[in-house]
């Protein structure tokens, strides 16, 4: 009888927990799409729509997945792109939407979680039919939705896993809107190697991670090709707060390396980092991949991220920023009353419009006609730079932006395309 | 919890875990049958049928021996690791392992072989490590334990020839499916069901209870741990295989805190010591996380639209636990089974004992 009770009891709690929301506060709580727009102007696609479209057969929704890790470790970075993303879904709906029917983006929580991922996978595919995914920013989750989208021939677009094996590794479904971290990675080296004339450096990374493996090894490698010399090379663990261990093996280095290259998965680790370096008395140039793009960076490292130069997509700047930054940063303070908190919220905007594109280039809602359009992508314009698909290639060809951080702000330190970049 | 067990009639011997075993796999194959065609569902249901297995392993050493263990994510992470180097492709070994060793690069076992390699390896570790642990009890054995899941982790880390390190382990062939998974549930609760109502799970119990007094009978604590502990991470590597032969993805995150608190959860949820429990407390949980997670989406019930809150399953569900907690302190089964005594009341008749 008791247990009777029980489960009753849990039950209501469990309704009186779904009827709730209203009242839960939440981050990642957006209006719904069909709302009224804000005055936003939407950024053009690349190609105007074929004239000869068929007369659209069907006004349902076209529906597109989304797939980000909105709770767990890959939030701060999922939250900001999921925004951008849904941002772009609700510009492109209320500009009339795509082939004249409204995009429907059908988002879902990884929680950081492999199983969780491909439920969520197989769900959009199989339960929702949705026409292509958009989604992840980190490659854990890429491959656990990836080679489902795969079997199931609809195309996937990761918005910020940077890892440039990530196509080869699932298939030719699988493509990444951001650039490979071999292509950041070259730009650091060469960027650390022309304009800040470090001879030697300190390699510092996280092996936490598959991100940080990875930047550190494409990076070794331009930078030794380049002739750079790798003084010392010591690495950390993905939770670790203190770095004093590093720190003073690096102060017992005579003569002392001219930079440090510092590959982290967070902004919060590199501002930890950063601080504990300067702490210490080391005030040399610190070097690093697009991990550092956060508002941690500088609200955990303070004053110790001065002279530290990060590799990302784009400079989130209201001033610095181009024309279609400046609009992207206005109808994203409209929609959520912040400007974007990193370059990933850009990257999860881009996405969306670039899956947009190919489905209006593709004419139709087909999987495989939206994957080849995709495919023959080039010189897709967005806000985190041009996108073209070489053949065969499913990574981007984009420029990289430097970041350097001046007086605790962002400022532009150079926009640069590598000479060359190590293989995938 | 100094209740004492009944012992059970003949037929109540029998007719629990076939009650058990039948409810389990009718639970999978009803749903199979509702949505036939809905992988998704299928999906849910398969690791479903993983995590019965993992948490019904879980318990044989954390519910009946009171060796509360919090590092049987260890003995998973070994297992998925293990059997997937094992099974592995050898065109995909060369591009995603390049660095093994000649003798394991050319190999390619299939499911069962590499399955039961892992979890052989697993017990093998769990002996060695056992001996010193199992000396423990309380909260000690728990650290310890945690500390074996830490140590698993930073191998898996750093091991980068044979693991790949922090990246993510890709390219593993899915061969699990329902119907292995079907297998594996049907063995692992008959074999904990045997083991737990043997004279030598009497004893785990009597340890369990009190040590001195059990020890006094001529029971040796050591022994009747150790081999509890062997078997459960037996058990617990072959349900990492299963789960790294369905997801054919994972990274050293995949098996460590996070798995770990939710077969803890699954656990305590569904009552320490009690198989039955076992198997409520995860189909529980994991519908739950499943329905919830569904209803974060948001919903329109008449006018009221009710906004997407990502990360509301979570609450959801950590409070229900505490109401579990709270409300049942030994989880929703405690330490009893469903049990047919009121079989003997219906059918005054029928053959016993």
């Amino acid at each position: 009888m008791k247990m009777k009770l029980f489960s009753l009891i849990l039950l209501f709690a469990l309704l009186a927990g779904c009827a709730a929301p209203t009242q839960a506060p939440s981050a990642t709580e957006a209006p719904a799409a069909t709302e009224a727009p804000a005055a936003t102007e939407a950024p053009a696609v690349t190609e105007a729509p074929a004239a000869t479209e068929a007369p659209a057969a069907s006004t349902e929704p076209i529906k597109i997945g989304g797939t980000y890790n909105l709770t767990g470790a890959m939030a701060s970075l999922d939250v900001p792109a999921s925004k951008g993303s849904k941002l772009a879904v609700k510009e492109i709906n209320a500009a009339g939407g795509v082939l004249g029917r409204q995009i429907d983006y059908i988002l879902y929580d990884g929680k950081t979680d492999s199983a969780t991922n491909g439920n969520i996978a197989t769900q959009l595919v199989t339960s929702d039919k949705v026409v292509a995914i958009v989604g992840n920013t980190d490659s854990d989750s890429a491959l656990a939705i990836g080679p489902i989208a795969q079997k199931a021939g609809i195309p996937y677009l990761t918005a910020g896993a940077t890892s440039p094996k990530l196509p080869d590794q699932v298939g030719d479904f699988m493509f990444l809107a951001p650039f490979g971290d071999n292509v950041q990675a070259a730009a650091g080296a060469e960027f650390m190697w022309n304009k800040l004339s470090c001879k030697t450096s300190w390699l510092f990374w996280d092996k936490g991670a598959e991100y940080t493996t990875l930047l550190a090894k494409y990076w070794r490698e331009r930078y030794e090709e380049l002739g750079g010399k790798i003084v010392l090379e010591d690495t950390y663990t993905q939770g670790d707060t203190d770095f004093s261990a590093q720190i003073t093996r690096l102060k017992a280095q005579n003569p002392m390396p001219d930079c440090l290259y510092v590959a982290s998965l967070q902004a919060s680790d590199a501002g930890a980092i950063a601080k504990q370096l300067r702490d210490a008395g080391i005030t040399l140039p610190m070097v690093g991949g697009d991990g550092y793009d956060g508002p941690e960076l500088v609200g955990v490292g303070g004053s110790g991220a001065e002279n530290v130069y990060f590799t990302t997509h784009a400079l989130i700047s209201a001033d610095k920023g181009t024309d279609k930054m400046k609009a992207f940063i206005k109808a994203y303070n409209a929609e959520y009353g912040n400007d974007p908190e990193s370059a990933f919220a850009a990257l999860g905007y881009d996405a969306i419009y670039l899956m947009a594109d190919a489905i209006k280039r593709a004419g139709s809602t087909d999987p495989k006609a939206i994957r080849d359009a995709l495919a023959a992508t080039s010189g897709f314009e967005g806000v985190t730079g041009t996108v073209t698909y070489q053949p065969g290639i499913r990574v981007p060809q984009k420029s990289v932006t430097i970041i350097a951080i001046v007086n605790g702000q962002y400022t532009l330190g150079a926009e640069v395309t590598p000479e060359k970049v190590p293989a995938p | 919890m100094t209740q004492t067990k009944k012992s059970p009639t003949n037929i109540q011997n029998w007719i629990t875990p076939l009650f058990l075993i039948i409810s389990s796999l009718l639970v999978v194959t009803g749903i199979k049958l509702y949505a036939p065609y809905n992988p998704y569902v299928e999906r849910v249901i398969v690791v479903l049928g993983i995590n019965i297995i993992l948490v019904v392993a879980l318990n044989l050493s954390n519910g009946y021996t009171g060796v509360f263990s919090l590092g049987h994510v260890g003995f998973m992470a070994i297992g998925a690791y293990v059997s997937s180097i094992l099974s592995l492709a050898i065109e995909t070994k060369a591009t995603n392992l390049p660095d093994l060793p000649a003798w394991l690069a050319h190999v390619q076992l299939g499911f069962i072989p590499s399955l039961l390699i892992a979890g052989f390896l697993a017990a093998i570790i769990a002996f060695l490590i056992g001996i010193p642990l199992m000396r423990l009890s309380g909260h000690y054995v728990s650290v310890a334990t945690l500390g074996f899941l830490v140590i698993v982790h930073i191998v898996l880390i750093n091991w980068t020839q044979f693991t790949r390190g922090a990246r993510t382990f890709s390219g593993v062939i899915q061969y699990t499916n329902i119907w292995w998974v079907y297998f594996w549930i049907v063995l692992t609760i008959y074999l904990v069901w045997r083991i737990v109502h043997s004279p030598y799970g009497r004893a785990l119990i009597a340890v369990r209870e009190d040590s001195i007094a059990a020890q006094s009978m001529g029971i040796n604590i050591l022994r009747s741990r150790l081999l509890a502990f062997v078997i459960s991470a037996f058990l617990t590597a072959i349900g990492g295989g299963l789960m790294a032969h369905y997801l054919t993805s994972f990274s050293p995150a995949t098996f460590y805190f996070t798995a770990t608190f939710n077969y803890i959860i699954m656990l305590v949820v569904g009552g320490l010591g009690s198989i039955s429990g076992s198997i409520l407390g995860t189909t529980l949980v994991t519908f739950l996380s499943e329905i919830l997670r569904n209803a974060e989406l948001g919903m329109q019930i008449g006018h009221l639209k009710i906004p997407a809150v990502y990360g509301l399953s979570q609450i959801i569900l950590s409070i229900s636990f505490v109401l579990i907690v709270i409300l049942r302190r030994k989880g929703l089964m405690g330490d009893r089974e469903i049990d047919f005594t009121w079989l003997k009341r219906v059918f005054p008749n029928s053959p016993q004992t």
